[in-house]
């Protein structure tokens, strides 16, 4: 088996006298998909909050690439080699696609040359609108462009929320075809509320499910899982 | 089209700074020695570059880094008073103004603590009170600050045991305006200038970057602070008289209204309001009590029709239509 880059023992929260997670474990292996999905409300971003530094840690321990993530910030856990992109777009909206791009490069972890930005602009087929102002870029052109912004900080690890919300269908087929070209890039955490893109990309699933982990397994076997079916993807919500 | 993420950009931008730079360092420098026969008009352009500094430092904290201190006159009080004391003390005015300086940037950079809890609006009305209580400050420890009554007859600094001429003085002035100008341009170049513009558009997407974003708001009240504090060091000995008033709210909110109505978060743009609104305080100085409902109108004026000031407003290019929107719109069909 491969090194061990993510690593979640027991780790609680709880918000006043909400659990929001309680003792959720969970291993992401170098390279390996890990897709999360769950209802809303199940803990999925707040669990990707965790990690990220947006909120503490009520109890359990995250480790990520041998390292403790214990009390550092955001901009302390991305200077490790961890990105995530949010649920609802965010982009620099007053600054051109350009200006975005350079933003990330300046506290990034490794420097990327303009040829190194200009391969990765164009895979993600961004690179014509470099002088656009970012807020008024299409939604899937703002994704490109949050894509590019991670991938040219190098990041081990890229935790996307819900990469295709929003998407037209067509749009979301083209998403789901450059994240499965984003694995030979970076290791892929994903969260989705939808079987759909979780089944195309995950090489690992976990389901949550009011805070708790329900299930964890492959595609296949989540997809026969019968109390995941009961549960969750037997209701409105999948 | 596929565009080079090297090429193109700001390069253009840069040599018009510099042009822009050089055409304002010769009219910083001519006027006063122009105007050196009406002491007067002189007297107000040197205030107005003591005021264009000014401008640049809360250009860089509110139009860059989207911090908006009103205790920005309070922080250059600090140094002007600690001038004063250290000049009555014997010390040489050109070592009390960098020692000044320096307390003005540390006690800006605390004051500025609290703008890593409260964004926005909840972090201005914290720097009101900061400033209130700064202003009471300066009445209660009348030891060090003459209370109520203020220094006055403040003498303009010597060089070599010669006082400065007032033309002399005029030019130091210049000179620091356009270092002012020319540190805000350099700063704006360099990656500090995209980490504070970073944090001013979203500062928890800054920190996902990799920016230190606490860090970076503390050297942003330094820097912008020392501003305030270089501008303070030299306006005592300048007016010759400081109170608790000159430093007060009003003044704070004076030199925002000039950032505010030249163009926040552009070079030139408070640069000019400074050179604007500067001079017009002298010029309606017999209309004293329509001066203040002026301003107030003009505030007003530039919220409502300008939110982006004149430089703000006139040279933003266009923006590009948004493309057509694919996303789907979520519909329910009517039961």
């Amino acid at each position: 088996m491969t090194e061990v880059l993510l690593e979640a023992k027991a780790v609680s929260k709880r918000f006043g006298g909400v659990v929001a997670l309680k003792n959720i474990d969970l291993v992401q292996h170098r390279g390996e998909t890990l897709g999360m999905i769950g209802p809303n409300g199940s803990g999925k971003t707040t669990f990707v909050n965790l990690i990220s530094g947006h909120t503490r840690l009520s109890s359990g321990s995250i480790a990520f690439d041998h390292v403790s993530l214990a009390g550092k910030n955001p901009s302390q856990v991305a200077k490790a080699g961890l990105t995530r992109t949010y649920q609802a777009v965010r982009v620099f909206g007053e600054l051109t696609v350009r200006e975005n791009v350079a933003t990330a490069l300046v506290d990034a972890r490794v420097r990327l040359g303009a040829e190194a930005v200009d391969e990765l602009a164009d895979w993600l087929r961004i690179s014509h609108r470099y002088e656009a102002r970012a807020g008024g870029l299409t939604l899937m052109e703002q994704r490109q462009l949050e894509l590019l912004m991670r991938l040219v900080q190098q990041p081990k690890l890229m935790m996307l929320d819900e990469p295709v919300g929003g998407l037209s269908s067509s749009e979301v087929r083209t998403m789901i075809g450059l994240l499965s070209e984003l694995k030979s890039r970076c290791t892929v955490f994903v969260i989705e509320h939808t079987m759909k893109v979780i089944r195309e990309l995950a090489d690992k699933v976990v389901v949550l499910m009011a805070g708790e982990k329900l299930a964890e397994g492959s595609p296949t076997d989540i997809l026969a899982d019968q109390r995941v079916i009961d549960r969750y993807l037997g209701t409105a919500d999948a | 089209m596929t565009q080079s993420f090297k090429t193109g950009g700001r390069i253009q931008g840069h040599s018009a700074n510099l042009l822009l730079l050089a055409g304002f360092a010769i009219v910083a420098f001519v006027l006063p020695i122009a105007l050196s026969g009406n002491r007067y008009l002189a007297f107000v352009a040197g205030v107005t570059m003591i005021h264009i500094l000014w401008a640049c430092g809360m250009n860089l904290l509110y139009g860059y880094t989207g911090l908006m201190p009103l205790m920005f006159a309070g922080i250059a009080g600090i140094s002007a008073y600690t001038v004063v004391d250290l000049t009555a003390n014997g010390w040489s005015f050109w070592l009390a103004l960098p020692v000044g300086a320096l307390a003005a940037s540390i006690t800006g950079t605390v004051l500025g603590l609290p703008s890593l809890r409260l964004k926005g609006f909840y972090f201005t009305l914290c720097s009101l009170v900061i400033q209130t209580v700064m202003t009471l400050g300066f009445i209660y420890f009348s030891g060090l600050t003459n209370g109520d009554t203020g220094f006055s007859q403040i003498p303009l600094p010597s060089l070599r045991g010669e006082p400065l001429s007032s033309l002399s003085y005029d030019l130091v002035l210049a000179a620091a305006a356009v270092l002012g100008v020319m540190v805000l341009i350099a700063i704006m170049r360099s990656t500090l200038g995209r980490r504070l513009i970073a944090i001013r558009e979203d500062d928890e997407l800054a920190a996902m970057l990799g920016i230190n974003v606490t860090g970076y708001k503390m050297i942003a009240f330094f820097v912008g602070s020392l501003f305030a504090g270089v501008g303070g060091a030299l306006y005592a000995p300048y007016i010759g008289f400081i109170s608790p008033r000159s430093f007060d709210v009003l003044i704070s909110m004076n030199i925002w209204l000039m950032v505010a109505f030249g163009g926040r978060g552009t070079i030139w743009g408070p640069v000019l309001g400074a050179a604007l609104l500067a001079p017009l305080s002298f010029f309606l100085q017999e209309y004293y009590t329509i001066k203040d409902v002026l301003y107030g109108a003009l505030i007003i004026a530039v919220i409502v029709l300008m939110p982006a000031g004149l430089l703000g407003s006139l040279g933003r290019t266009p923006r590009l239509p948004a493309a057509e929107i694919d996303a789907p719109v979520p519909r329910r069909s009517p039961k």
